[in-house]
């Protein structure tokens, strides 16, 4: 089983490849969304946090999502196993419980619509993954980031020696 | 809902802050049509609404916050927010504008673009959120700094999704050149508008929006953003200010010998390396930043984390940092001149003024004009970084000599008898490079509407023009020589015109209007962009009509600073640039000409449609750019 959802790779040692907060995700998302631009409408965010630190941030796609069970009217679902947590937007009646249990913050009311919105993966081809001109962005899934960490790890131990 | 189809807001808000009181009107569509959007309505409102002789310093001085109808929009770097009144440095028109993420802000809460008038009596800011406006008391924020006004802001507001503009203790004080800093990092700065914000006693800017900014045709927008994109692949231009930022020019300056260091006494600068993008890169630099849907990301994010002037977290620098803070002063500390960037950006103060200011100081100093006890008993030497450091904060506060350095150059010069040693045009310090080798350069930095500029044309089209595109285009192949007179003046008009465009559309100059292909120019600053204006708002504009609006605005601010009084006499370069020959590198011995600049200037006015003697532009132009009754 393999669960997608966008994830941020950040490489610390190449000042070029960490998000530079142009929020073109944010912009973009919302442009293939409701073709308008406004990015408190894109289902991603980049939250800076000073000092130079900006990380993009939007849905886990959790196994066992809490906006999924929340939610009152079914509107928030998972048709698919494997598939994205997504929005029936009219069943949707804009409680916000969804916002109010997302561990992160990835679930919120459109700020038009007033209903709730989030990452779709746009049907498989991400547009932020698309535009994000730091190519930090990446379509990925809990496999692939644990892989991911791995490496890091394995990295970190080849070089235990000189450490220590 | 806007009554245009895409991009403008269709709001424009108007505070006063003698009443206490805002007022919202609605967008004139003929405004819109024929001035597009950023300078082009700062310049006409200023041009309708200032009486002539008007003390910039005064209540009937106008504040003006201005945004493009691509602000907002998913259009790569259109990012840029102009803001403008008559300057207090120069007595001319005056302007500057910031990249980050304002502009767009202000379209997300219903404005295209804030024009403030009167004077409050107490300390306010502005509170904009959604189609609404009020002033609020200031009393807290008053003296604080770029940084902490910022953080009471959001506190006060309980939010940090807010953008903000502020002033710092520069402009509470007066400071001729005091800056607007957006967001904590880009700084509007120059021409001291800062200083009018705070001789209205107005702190701050605070905006929240959750609007859409339309897209009329999203199809064809998307099409058209994506042609940008492609014209950026393989772009050499882009691939260097990613790597280096705008700091990558230091070695060009090198190579070319077009320092102004030691205030216009060098022209190249022994230690550069030390202060070159890659040296700076190598040394501070954190990541890249881009504004606002910026795919080539110029800014940098620099840190000192060890040394005297640890810790140091700072956005920037550009290369006019390092030519104003640096070169100028002769200063070849990076950390230094970072430190004294970031200073200047948490005081409110523009640096190249600043650097320019004190760099002027540093030559009186040790010429004999000034003594120490006129400058609180500093050694203010060439190269001294505690001194610049020390009189960056006496500027801001105005104490001591910093008090007289907060005037600038022009009037420096006025009062210490020494206006020969004020490098500067219309009262506007020279920056970016001496162009005493170059004529292209020395006419587009003279000519600028708001006083020496090097971003107001684009005087490098004869590095990389083809002799047969310079001969189609502007009628003689003499253009693509870089030392040539002939078809500069037209050259230089054209240019103009040209990237006024992408001041009123909103986007990055240097995103969009920079490249090495003369084709790539006209394609991309022109085609393109005329592309995603009409997608983007549904209006009936051509590539011709655009340009021909870069050139209605360029002449409405023309009219502005002939009624202040600026003819013919005030587009000159610096007579140091006439009498003295640069003194080392590839240009030695070069020197302007006056017969030369003449020439220049008169073929220049030709192309322009003004008249050679008094600089005004003729009936005839008027009448055919629509400006019969200014």
């Amino acid at each position: 089983m393999s669960r997608k959802r966008i994830g941020y790779f950040e490489n610390r040692d190449d000042p070029e490849s960490i998000c530079s907060r142009c929020r073109m995700c944010e912009l973009i998302c919302a442009f293939h969304h409701h073709q308008v631009g406004n990015p408190r409408r894109g289902r991603i965010k980049v939250i800076g946090l000073g000092k130079g630190e900006d990380i993009p941030v939007t849905c886990m796609n959790c196994e066992d999502p809490p906006c999924v069970n929340v939610c009152p009217t079914g509107a928030l679902h998972r048709a698919e196993a494997d598939g994205m947590v997504m929005v029936k937007g009219d069943l949707c009646i804009g409680c916000a419980m969804c916002v109010n249990v997302c561990p992160v913050g990835a679930v919120t009311l459109d700020p038009v619509l007033g209903m709730a919105s989030k990452c779709d993966l746009c049907q498989g081809d991400p547009q932020c993954v698309l535009y994000c001109p730091a190519k930090v962005l990446k379509l990925t899934d809990a496999g692939q980031l644990a892989r991911h960490r791995m490496r890091e790890f394995a990295k970190f131990l080849r070089t235990a020696d000189e450490r220590s | 809902m806007s009554p245009f189809g895409g991009g403008y807001a269709g709001k424009l808000l108007y505070v006063n802050l003698t009443e206490g009181s805002v007022e919202k009107r609605s967008l004139d569509r003929n405004l819109a049509l024929n001035y597009i959007g950023g300078r082009g309505f700062s310049s006409r409102i200023l041009f309708d609404e200032l009486k002539p002789g008007t003390d910039p310093l005064s209540p009937e001085n106008r504040l003006i916050l201005a945004t493009g109808p691509l602000n907002g929009t998913p259009t790569p770097s259109a990012s840029r927010l102009v803001v403008a009144a008559k300057s207090p440095l120069t007595g001319a028109l005056g302007d500057a504008s910031s990249g980050g993420y304002f502009a767009p802000e202000l379209k997300y809460a219903g404005f295209d673009a804030v024009v403030f008038q009167g004077r409050s009596s107490h300390p306010v800011y502005l509170w904009v959120e959604d189609g609404k406006a009020e002033l609020r008391p200031a009393k807290r924020l008053w003296g604080q700094k770029i940084h902490e006004t910022s953080e009471l802001l959001k506190e006060e507001i309980g939010d940090d999704d807010i953008h903000i503009c502020a002033i710092g203790p520069g402009g509470e004080n007066l400071v001729r050149y005091a800056c607007i800093v957006t967001d904590e990092e880009g700084a509007a700065g120059r021409c001291g508008i800062g200083a009018v914000m705070g001789s209205k006693n107005l702190k701050a800017v605070a905006v929240r929006g959750s609007g859409d900014v339309g897209i009329a045709d999203p199809k064809r927008f998307k099409e058209a953003i994506d042609a940008y994109r492609q014209t950026l692949e393989g772009e050499v231009w882009t691939e260097v200010l990613r790597r280096l930022g705008t700091p990558n020019l230091v070695a060009h300056r090198q190579k070319l010998g077009i320092w102004g260091a030691k205030n216009f006494q060098r022209a190249t600068l022994d230690g550069w390396e030390k202060i070159s993008g890659e040296a700076f890169r190598e040394k501070f630099l954190q990541k890249v930043l881009g504004c606002m849907g910026c795919m080539v990301r110029c800014r940098r994010y620099s840190a000192i984390k060890e040394g005297p002037l640890a810790p140091t977290y700072a956005k920037g620098p550009e290369y006019d940092t390092i030519n104003s803070l640096g070169a100028k002063t002769y200063i070849t500390d990076p950390a230094v001149i970072l430190r004294a960037h970031h200073l200047c950006d948490e005081y409110g103060i523009d640096e190249q003024t600043a650097g320019s200011s004190i760099a002027m100081a540093m030559e009186l100093y040790e010429r004999g004009i000034l003594k120490k006890d006129q400058v609180d008993g500093v050694e203010l030497v060439f190269g001294n970084g505690e001194a610049l450091l020390h009189f960056i904060e006496k500027i801001a506060f105005r104490k001591g000599f910093g008090d007289l350095l907060a005037e600038g150059t022009k009037i420096l010069g006025e009062r210490l008898n020494a206006s020969y040693y004020a490098i500067h045009v219309k009262g506007l310090e020279v920056d970016a490079s001496d162009p005493r080798s170059l004529p292209t350069r020395a006419l587009t930095y003279s000519v600028a509407t708001r006083g020496s500029c090097h971003l107001r044309g684009f005087p490098y089209i004869d590095e990389f023009i083809k002799p047969e595109e310079a001969k189609a285009f502007f009628g003689t192949e003499r253009v693509s020589d870089l030392q040539a007179l002939e078809g500069k003046g037209k050259m230089v008009a054209w240019s103009e015109n040209w990237i006024t465009v992408g001041n009123l559309m909103g986007l990055c100059i240097f995103a969009w209007y920079r490249s090495r292909s003369f084709p790539m120019l006209i394609k991309r600053g022109l085609d393109l962009v005329n592309e995603v204006y009409v997608a983007t708002t549904g209006l009936p504009m051509t590539s011709e009509g655009l340009f021909r609006c870069g050139e209605r605005v360029y002449n409405v601010e023309k009219l502005f600073n002939l009624r202040e009084g600026f003819g013919r006499e005030s587009d000159y370069p610096p007579q140091r640039f006439f009498e003295e020959a640069m003194p080392d590198g590839p240009g030695k011995g070069s020197k302007l000409n006056r017969d030369d600049y003449d020439r220049l200037l008169d073929e220049y006015y030709e192309a322009r449609g003004w008249d050679k003697v008094s600089g005004h532009p003729t009936p005839r132009k008027l009448r055919q750019l629509g400006l019969d009754g200014a």
